[in-house]
């Protein structure tokens, strides 16, 4: 039972969600705002693979732009986790995150800034159910993050770290780390309203401490892992298709756990 | 009497259906990608009076029209171009309305 709700842990602290804006990374995040009185709608699909753990996941987000260097938003999840016995499905953890860009170098065609994010990861999710939907606490999400985003180059660099809580039965998850450096390219400089690429190259790091019951630490949790991670994002004029796939080069893992084998991330943006 | 009241009323036509709309230069600094130059779009769209906004991201110019005897100051320019998180770097008026 204690391996089950540890999966369901790790499953209700992903960071795979919640986490993408506009013209940032797929995986790993940048420090682009939205608008000031800009909507975003966001509708995204992740599918995580580790051994025989699978995790799909549906989720809406709808932010907004209360200045032009400060945006809100919401995200709500849904998802469908099995292993090789069980499997369940419903609504996830509602997360709300706030990102604020506090310092901007513009110049001609060329934006360098830097933002900090902070987040609350609700406890919706049903921690009952097995896998578990939700860790059953309210946790806490800190980022900083500085973009370099040029009409043919990007660059972002990022950090954010998970404070988890711990729920009714005394179980918390493990603080996570993560360490994104990323590169993109566009091949070709597009006007205004036409289709533009932009490819691009993560390294995503994840460092997660071991999972807690009753102050003690589980043996099977916690650990190192590192990706390498292709995407590209697709965009015309207000609309945005981002995708990508993180693949396992490194893990160090505690005790018994099953390695990534792979993530994919779709997602679809509109700006109103 | 009465055609000096229809030359005037000849002439208050004319300048009517010849008065040019303004237009602006705006220049603006920090526009790389195309969804991001959606929001300086939405946002001197926002302003009132304007009738079209055409966007260049190389040269980083944006070319603001007005309607029929509204215009845009530099200010109202400044405020639109930081709404949509970029800077301002000069303001031309090119056409001026009569």
């Amino acid at each position: 039972m204690i391996r089950r709700t540890a999966i369901g842990l790790l499953a209700g602290t992903s960071l795979l969600a919640s986490q993408a804006w506009a013209h940032d990374p797929v995986f790993g995040l940048g420090p682009h705002t939205l608008f000031k009185g800009g909507y975003e709608i966001h509708v995204e699909y992740d599918r995580e693979e580790a051994g025989s753990e699978t995790e799909n996941e549906a989720a809406v987000a709808l932010r907004y732009g209360l200045t032009g260097d400060w945006v809100i938003g919401a995200e709500l999840p849904y998802k469908r986790i099995s292993d090789e016995t069980e499997s369940s499905s419903g609504v996830g953890d509602l997360t709300l995150t706030s990102k604020y860009r506090f310092w901007r170098r513009d110049t001609l065609a060329l934006q360098e800034s830097a933002a900090v994010l902070l987040g609350v990861d609700l406890s919706n999710g049903d921690e009952t159910k097995d896998p578990a939907l939700g860790n059953g606490a309210t946790d806490w999400i800190a980022g900083l993050t500085y973009g370099y985003e040029g009409r043919k180059w990007y660059r972002w660099a990022a950090i954010r770290h998970r404070f988890n809580g711990e729920n009714d039965q005394g179980l918390r998850a493990g603080d996570k780390t993560l360490l994104d450096l990323v590169v993109g390219i566009r091949l070709e400089p597009t006007p205004y309203t036409a289709p533009d690429t932009v490819w691009m190259l993560e390294l995503n790091g994840e460092h997660s401490q071991r999972a807690e019951l009753n102050g003690a630490g589980l043996a099977n949790s916690g650990g190192t892992e590192w990706f390498v991670s292709p995407g590209l994002m697709w965009t015309k004029r207000n609309f945005a298709v981002k995708t990508g796939i993180q693949i396992p080069v490194a893990s160090d893992l505690n005790g018994s756990q099953f390695d990534s084998d792979y993530r994919f991330k779709l997602e679809l943006e509109w700006h109103l | 009497m009465k055609k000096s009241l229809i030359a005037i009323a000849l002439a208050l036509l004319w300048s009517t259906a010849w008065s040019a709309p303004r237009e602006y230069q705006v220049h603006v600094d920090g526009l790389a990608c195309p969804f991001c130059a959606y929001g300086i779009e939405k946002s001197f769209s926002k302003q009132a009076g304007v009738k079209e906004v055409e966007t260049d991201i190389q040269a980083g110019l944006v070319r603001v029209v007005m309607e029929e005897d509204a215009s845009l100051s530099e200010e109202q320019a400044r405020k639109a171009v930081k709404a949509a998180g970029f800077s301002l770097r000069s303001f031309n008026e090119t056409v001026e309305g009569n």
